[in-house]
């Protein structure tokens, strides 16, 4: 199936000192990658003395166990533009196992601003093929590769996505987004979306049923295990160690999310302890419909908004009041003023909005990498003109959860892409969001990944 | 307008990018969030048409005192295992630069303290970035933007937490209105304390008299006393048995023996605490000499292992030997580094081996490292985001600037906040706080900042009086004093230097002069940042040329203080701001070994209190 699409660009494994593949985990069996570890042993901790050395201040915040999950990933990376560029340095210093990047666009001069992995003479190559060698001089140790072309991509079934840990896709429209996004869920592969606007950003994750655990302090209410949120529950608790003399007792606090495609999140209504309250409802930032219109806006007349054609501005005002209704927002928080400024930085990449949204994304998808810590769960927007970065859960129980998973290719989002009845598709929601935890288990395990 | 420059022209603006370009910065730091930053500051065109077309000057200066060293390589991406050992302020203009060919980047290998940066070299920026790791020069940088009055960003990150703070004189809250929490947060006498910073420096430090000299504390008995001094003593005579065979044994049986009998005996100390068990020697070794010292040798190399008791008493004999070794041929003075393998392996198997005593768990030398080195956790990530939060205040702070001279975007920074990074919550990316106005008594942001201009950095001959006689003069005080970072120079009471050089007190270019009115209703403190020239001007000169100091504002009544404090007070938008970055991940070298160098005073002062602390805070064995 890779070499399908990989159109003779697929590099081989750069091999830096001459050691053999280290097989990792052996789930992802043909992607290969090497482990710079040279001559020096194995400790007792799985990694080598050289990896110790180089991860020495990411080990001391995540461990050992997390950096070796963390090492057997592989990571599917989909568009290289300023956001793709900080992720792709993120992951690869992070010391994953394989980074494949698909982007076949051609350099263009603009790209030059904001995507440091090219440079004036890489005008007119092939993104990826431009950046890879640089990406690849950041660390080694990880084999850094060239996907092919983002239409051969979308040509593929799920058996293509079976090999990646997660996937990645960035700037492109709701359509391609979720195409990816469906398919990767068929191969049961974590996914997230983003994109940057100028100073505006968003990160979704669709993680399917994703565990995870948190080492916190034992606070003198016990942890109950259970629902916490209709996506969150706690599966268990484990005290860790008494610190003697101090009374304060660690306890690890394993934690599942389950999420929701973003053909889903993107019609699903927020959650109803924010609808409940007028107070957190003025406060959910009009980025939040002001993206939703744009995917809308982009699927009609194929472009972006301008910011200086004002039928341009009185469509996108309309269709951003028509989410922020959907959304139950008060009216009056989508200001003009926003609208403007929005608009004003639709399609543009600034370097500082792409490290933040980038940065986060990754650090994410390391912790996911690494089950540890609360991923996002599952919209996280990023204002860097008001200095914002709300997270809200947008969900809606998928197929899956709602018994729906046994027809097999019953997830349509094309069905459900022509749905905009919010109402409607929100009673649904609703029965789904309050039968999820007595779901049967059956149907939740299906989508357990491992 | 170059087509690379679309994203950030129509994000921001013309009017804005342009000011942008024709900015010029400073970026104290190439680390973690250093290498960041210079790449936003490159990539959006920072300083790219700085100067005029005559007088072209670099547009963005980079100035850091480290080199590259291996464990950077995780985050700090401008740096390549090749560049080991290069200066960090190299090597990230030479990757950064090929970002941009439009902007020109000036690299010091230096430290920000030294002379050449003085007030007026931070007087060219518009702004400066701090990407620093430590207080001492976070402090000195804020201080000399304060003197200058330039805008400072400043920034700090540990493990997953960030946070960035904008500053600009008289409109926020400079970096030292809020007291920083004294580094004290290691308890004294942990026991990675007592390896690193008592037991190696008794052996391996400085002169033997100095280190066995006690001092007195208040309330120490007679009998402790001379028991502490008979301690030290016979340290001092195992230590005269360096190089022998037997050097060793001994070391080993006074401070895991002799001196654990020696507190055992204190039998008060134990009836709610177990008693410490003492090792020897003989019973714990196996092997001869040099099958324990190869065996340790082999140990050392298995840094994530938690050693037993007898491979503790391998590695530590092996280290004793080693560094005697080193000792003997030359090396006058031994100190802890946690990159000098030998230092380390010595504390981990010293730290060990009294955790072992007191029945305290013990640690892998990997795990040692961290406590004795004080290393912080780092990542890519959050170096990253707090970067990119850095240079969206700049934005700020340069439009702020762009509209009328003291309308709203200037009184609020044009929108710039105290941002801290929430990576573990389930709501925010980060929170806020609106920047809040200066704290009227901040002894260093309240006063009034002048130049003082001194020949050849020093004024000549100029002597104490003439200082005096000028402030009395240009500035009109009647009683008032002078301090300099040596203390209390002159004062109504103290005329005894009057006929000194001022020299004898100001040897920096860069220095700080603080002039305090003494008087009944006094002024706001002049502070005076001295100057070099070498010109045909007089010796001493103060720019500018005659001051006019406001009055001190009045004390309030502690009532009206308090409701007064609380207007002023930052109004968090969320309460939970994070409280464990308030010291913005500060502290490596500079504060590690002051750190070092205090607790060894207070070790040094306090040995009749007997600490035994873990340094999780585990059992506390104060005498008192």
């Amino acid at each position: 199936m890779a070499e399908a699409i990989s159109n003779g660009t697929v590099h081989a494994t750069a091999q830096p000192n001459g050691t053999a593949p280290v097989a990792e985990n052996g789930t992802h069996g043909y992607i290969h990658g090497t482990a710079e570890n040279g001559t020096t042993t194995t400790t007792a901790s799985g990694l080598s003395a050289d990896e110790i050395a180089l991860y020495d201040r990411q080990l001391r915040l995540w461990g050992a166990e997390a950096q070796k999950r963390i090492r057997s990933a592989n990571i599917l990376l989909v568009s290289l533009r300023a956001l793709g560029t900080e992720i792709a340095k993120n992951l690869t210093l992070a010391g994953i196992n394989s980074l494949t990047i698909i982007d076949d666009e051609p350099v263009s001069e603009e790209d030059l601003g904001s995507q440091y992995f090219v440079r004036e003479e890489d005008i007119g190559k092939p993104r990826a093929e431009a950046a890879i060698p640089r990406i690849r001089d950041l660390n080694p140790a990880v084999t850094i590769r060239s996907g092919g072309p983002l239409a051969a991509l979308l040509a593929q079934d799920q058996t293509f996505y079976a090999p990646y840990t997660c996937v990645i896709a960035t700037d492109h429209d709701l359509l391609t987004l979720s195409q990816i996004n469906t398919t990767a869920r068929f191969a049961t592969s974590p996914f997230y979306a983003a994109a940057i606007h100028g100073f505006y950003g968003y990160i979704f994750a669709d993680l399917l049923t994703h565990t995870f655990a948190i080492e916190r302090e034992k606070s003198n209410i016990p942890t109950a295990i259970g629902p916490e949120t209709p996506t969150r529950s706690v599966v268990s608790v484990t005290a860790k160690r008494e610190t003697k003399g101090s009374g304060k007792t660690t306890e690890i606090v394993q934690k599942q999310e389950i999420y929701c495609p973003l053909i889903l999140a993107n019609t699903s209504p927020l959650p109803s302890s924010i609808i409940s309250s007028r107070r957190k409802l003025k406060a959910v930032p009009p980025l939040l419909p002001c993206l939703r219109a744009l995917w809308d806006y982009q699927r009609t007349l194929n472009a972006f908004p301008s910011p200086s054609s004002s039928s341009d501005l009185v469509t996108f005002t309309t269709l951003a009041t028509a989410k922020a209704r959907e959304l139950q927002l008060p009216l009056e928080t989508l200001k003009a003023d926003f609208l403007r400024s929005f608009m004003q930085n639709v399609g543009a990449e600034i370097p500082p909005t792409a490290a933040f949204v980038g940065g986060r994304l990754s650090e994410d998808v390391i912790n996911v990498l690494g089950r540890r810590e609360q991923p996002i769960q599952n919209f996280a927007l990023f204002d860097g003109e008001g200095l914002e970065g709300r997270i809200y859960s947008l969900w809606s129980a998928p197929p899956e959860v709602m018994g729906l998973a046994s027809n097999g290719q019953g997830l349509s989002w094309r069905g459900l892409l022509g749905s905009t009845d919010v109402s409607e598709l929100g009673g649904v929601v609703g029965a789904a969001a309050n039968g999820v935890t007595s779901a049967p288990a059956g149907a939740a395990d299906a989508i357990v990944l491992d | 307008m170059q087509r690379r420059d679309r994203g950030i022209a129509q994000s921001l603006g013309l009017l804005l990018t342009k000011c942008v370009k024709e900015s010029r910065v400073l970026l104290v730091g190439a680390g973690g969030i250093g290498c960041e930053v210079l790449k936003n500051l490159v990539c959006c065109g920072f300083g790219s048409l700085s100067g005029t077309a005559s007088s072209k000057k670099p547009g963005i200066v980079v100035i850091d005192l480290d080199t590259i060293d291996l464990s950077n390589l995780n985050r700090q991406f401008l740096f390549r295992k090749r560049h080991i050992k290069k200066p960090k302020a190299f090597v990230a203009k030479e990757t950064a630069s090929q970002f941009n060919p439009s902007v020109d980047i000036d690299a010091h290998h230096a430290s920000i303290f030294d002379s050449q940066y003085n007030v007026e070299f931070f007087e060219t920026f518009d702004l400066v970035f701090n990407a620093l790791d430590n207080l001492a020069a976070r402090r000195h940088v804020n201080r000399m933007c304060l003197a200058a009055n330039v805008p400072l960003i400043e920034s700090g990150t540990t493990g997953f937490n960030g946070q960035v703070q904008a500053i600009k004189k008289r409109v926020t809250e400079c970096y030292d209105c809020n007291p920083k929490p004294v580094q004290k947060t290691f308890p004294i006498c942990t026991i990675r304390i007592w390896a690193k910073s008592y037991l190696l420096p008794e052996l391996f430090g400085t002169s033997e008299e100095e280190s066995a000299d006690v001092a007195v504390t208040e309330g120490d008995s007679a009998d402790e006393l001379a028991k502490l001094k008979e301690e030290a003593e016979a340290l001092k005579n195992v230590r005269r048995m360096m190089g022998k065979s037997e050097f060793a044994q001994e070391v080993f049986n006074k401070v895991f023996h002799d001196d654990i009998e020696r507190l055992r005996s204190m039998t008060e100390m134990w009836q709610s605490r177990k008693a410490p068990e003492a090792l020897s020697f003989e019973g714990l070794k196996a092997g001869s000499e040099t099958e324990i010292i190869e065996h340790g040798r082999t140990l050392a190399e298995q840094d994530q292992a938690v050693w037993s008791v007898q491979d503790d008493l391998a590695v530590f004999t092996y280290s004793l030997d080693t560094l005697s070794n080193r000792c003997l041929t030359g090396e006058k003075v031994i100190e802890f580094d946690k990159d000098d393998k030998d230092t380390l392996d010595f504390v981990a198997s010293a730290a060990n081996l009294r955790s072992h005593i007191f029945d305290i768990p013990l640690h892998s030398e990997w795990e040692i490292k961290q406590m004795a080195g004080n290393i912080i956790p780092a990542i890519a990530t959050s170096n990253a985001l707090t970067a990119s939060l850095c240079v969206m205040e700049g934005f700020k702070i340069l439009r702020s600037q762009l509209g009328s001279v003291g309308g709203k975007e200037e009184a609020t920074l044009g929108g710039a906040k105290m941002v801290f990074l929430n990576s573990r919550s389930t709501e925010r990316m980060i929170t806020t706080q609106t920047l809040a106005p200066p704290k009227a008594d901040c002894p260093v942001c309240s006063p009034v900042y002048a130049k003082l201009r001194l020949r050849n950095g020093e004024g000549g001959k100029a002597t104490l009086q003439e200082l005096v006689d000028l402030l009395k003069e240009k500035v009109g005080y009647d009683e008032f004093a002078i301090t300099t970072e040596a203390g209390i120079i002159y004062d109504p009471d103290l005329e005894d230097n009057l006929e000194k050089p001022l020299k004898d007190y100001v040897t920096h270019g860069n220095g700080f002069i603080t002039v305090s009115d003494e008087g009944d209703e006094a002024k706001v403190d002049l502070v005076l940042s001295t100057v070099a020239h070498s010109g045909e001007d007089a010796e001493l000169q103060l720019l500018p040329d005659s001051i006019m100091l406001p009055y001190k504002p009045k004390r309030e009544s502690p009532a009206e203080t308090n409701g007064h404090a609380k207007e002023i007070r930052a109004t968090p938008e969320v309460v939970a701001a994070p409280t464990t970055t308030s010291s913005a991940g500060a502290k490596r070298k500079r504060e590690a070994d002051e750190e070092a160098e205090s607790v060894k005073k207070r070790v040094m002062a306090s040995k009749s209190e007997v600490h035994v602390v873990d340094d999780d805070g585990a059992i506390l064995l104060d005498d008192d």
